[in-house]
């Protein structure tokens, strides 16, 4: 019941990063950093017996507990939840594909706005997560830096002074940080220089990925990028790494988007006129659609061809008000006859004309 | 478990293969494996799990086989087979126990073998162990970097020292 009711108070408000006041927040929707931590002779979630899950659930809420930066903190117990509210969850970025499988003792700590929240059990026993508006992958470090140090007061994590942070995936071994930004590029997309960006970016030691994360493709143009190699580089090193790249992929884009305006300037301002009128006025909208008419929006606003939309943030709760939990969660759409494309074509209408 | 291949001899080739969220495995002897061209260079060079897997089943090749089944992690009781069916690690421990298997596997993921990241600030002696090791390491890109190769050596073996110290305490505040 508890978790119930603190799945409807997530659901009721908006995530602080989806403000959009961040630098390049036009381009750039979100940065991330994640931190990978496992509990001393304790062993890895993937390999852990219930009662060993228990334990290290309960040590590191404890510690979570004392934290000054969990102090309004939501603790929700996702093993309880069913699998549509903790796909909520994921549509959310707040948890990961993996851990929205049935398993033992995984809980959710989500921080005040959802800046910062900690996935207990997932692969390895402690994933710390930040999340910011924009380009400021350093302001997310620095985040899960500080909130990392002052759980470790009363953790004892798994570290080796030749492997740094050990986790259960050889992956993440070293600092256990992955450090992402979300792209939205319709410039390089419609300008067919997405899959060399893409290359280059690959070329660089860098990842590519869909909208949610590992094994999930790409909707509205939207890409996320984040580090591969986590041993022998720092954290410093990994940030200033993505930060680069992705600034380089930003001036691209804005490239893209300066030689679509002035290959045909009125084809463009008539794609985004009619992707708005089609938002502002349609009855019944499929995911696919509402995605693709987004995206357009969103770039008509960057390119102030807009002037109905007040600002990103209307654009960027939109993106993710229309995944089809969501709104099955708030409008409790059990309880309605209304099709949930009709409840999505209501959400945006309401949301645009506000 | 039995070749799938020729279904007589025992398999020694374990992969696991992700297509759309289903998992495929495939066992096959080392025979029928080599026949296939699938004892190395079958999969494409990402860093998918897959790949992961396949560099794991490579390395298993200069070593005993029964090594990798008989040695067992004191903390969470897998031997490096059991590791590597799953792709995962067991524990802090296994990263010491199957140092041997996980150095070359760390080195061809990563590209490197030494962590050169954030230290945890607890555990005092030990701290001052890492720091020193951490600062060491710096000074060693740097005098690669510069050609002194001498020093370089030098700062190795200083490494190599405090290392050993920083084993010999790891085990100590296990047993205490």
């Amino acid at each position: 019941m508890k978790n119930k009711i603190i799945l409807q108070e997530i659901a009721n408000s908006i995530s602080r990063w989806l403000m959009g006041d961040g630098p390049e927040a036009d381009i750039v929707l979100s940065c991330r950093v994640r931190l990978a931590r496992n509990l001393k002779d304790f062993v890895f979630p993937p390999y852990a017996q219930p009662f060993g899950l228990k334990q290290s659930a309960e040590n590191i809420l404890n510690s979570i507990r004392k934290s000054n930066y969990f102090k309004d903190a939501r603790i929700i117990n996702i093993s309880e939840l069913s699998p549509v509210e903790r796909r909520f969850f994921l549509e959310r970025h707040l948890i990961s594909l993996e851990f929205t499988k049935n398993e033992n003792y995984r809980f959710l700590v989500v921080g005040k706005g959802e800046m910062i929240s900690i996935m207990i059990n997932e692969e390895d026993h402690l994933r710390l997560q930040s999340i910011f508006s924009g380009l400021q992958l350093g302001e997310a470090w620095q985040l899960s830096d500080i909130v990392d140090d002052e759980l470790e007061k009363s953790l004892d994590y798994a570290f080796s002074s030749k492997w740094g942070y050990l986790t259960a995936c050889p992956t993440n071994t070293g600092t256990g940080m992955r450090a992402s930004c979300m792209l939205h590029l319709p410039g390089l997309v419609a300008t067919q220089r997405i899959n060399e960006a893409l290359k280059g970016i690959s070329q660089l030691g860098l990842v590519a990925r869909g909208l949610y994360g590992e094994g999930t493709k790409s909707q509205g143009n939207f890409f996320q990028i984040s580090n591969q190699v986590t041993l022998g580089v720092s954290e410093e090193e990994i940030v200033n790494n993505v930060g680069k790249i992705s600034r380089e992929v930003v001036k691209e884009e804005r490239k893209g988007r300066e030689i679509l305006f002035k290959r045909d300037g009125a084809k463009l301002k008539d794609s985004v006129g009619r992707a708005y009128g089609l938002l502002v006025n349609a009855y019944l909208i499929s995911l696919e659609e509402a995605m693709d008419l987004l995206s357009k929006v969103r770039l008509g606003f960057s390119l102030n061809l807009l002037p109905e939309v007040r600002n990103i943030r209307v654009l960027n709760e939109l993106l993710f008000l229309i995944a089809p939990v969501q709104i099955q969660i708030k409008e409790e759409r059990g309880r309605s006859s209304f099709s949930r494309d009709e409840l999505r074509a209501k959400i945006i209408r309401k949301k645009l004309r506000e | 478990m039995i070749c799938q291949i020729c279904g007589k001899r025992e398999a020694t080739f374990h992969f696991k293969e992700m297509i759309n969220g289903e998992v495929r495995e495939i066992h096959l002897c080392e025979v029928c494996a080599k026949e296939k061209g699938w004892d190395k260079s079958f999969f494409i060079p990402d860093f998918s799990l897959s790949n992961l897997i396949a560099s794991l089943t490579d390395i298993e090749i200069s070593f005993p086989i029964s090594e990798t089944e008989t040695v067992r992690c004191p903390i969470c009781g897998l031997s490096y087979k059991d590791i590597k069916e799953r792709g995962k690690i067991g524990c802090g421990s296994c990263y010491q126990t199957f140092e041997k298997y996980l150095t070359p596997l760390l080195e061809r993921i990563q590209g490197k073998i030494y962590h050169s990241g954030k230290i945890p600030h607890k555990g005092e002696v030990k701290k001052e162990i890492s720091k020193r090791i951490y600062e060491l390491r710096k000074e060693l890109k740097e005098a690669i970097k510069k050609e002194e190769y001498e020093r370089a050596a030098e700062i190795r073996d200083e490494i190599h020292k405090l290392e050993k110290k920083d084993e010999k305490q790891d085990n100590s505040s296990r047993d205490s």
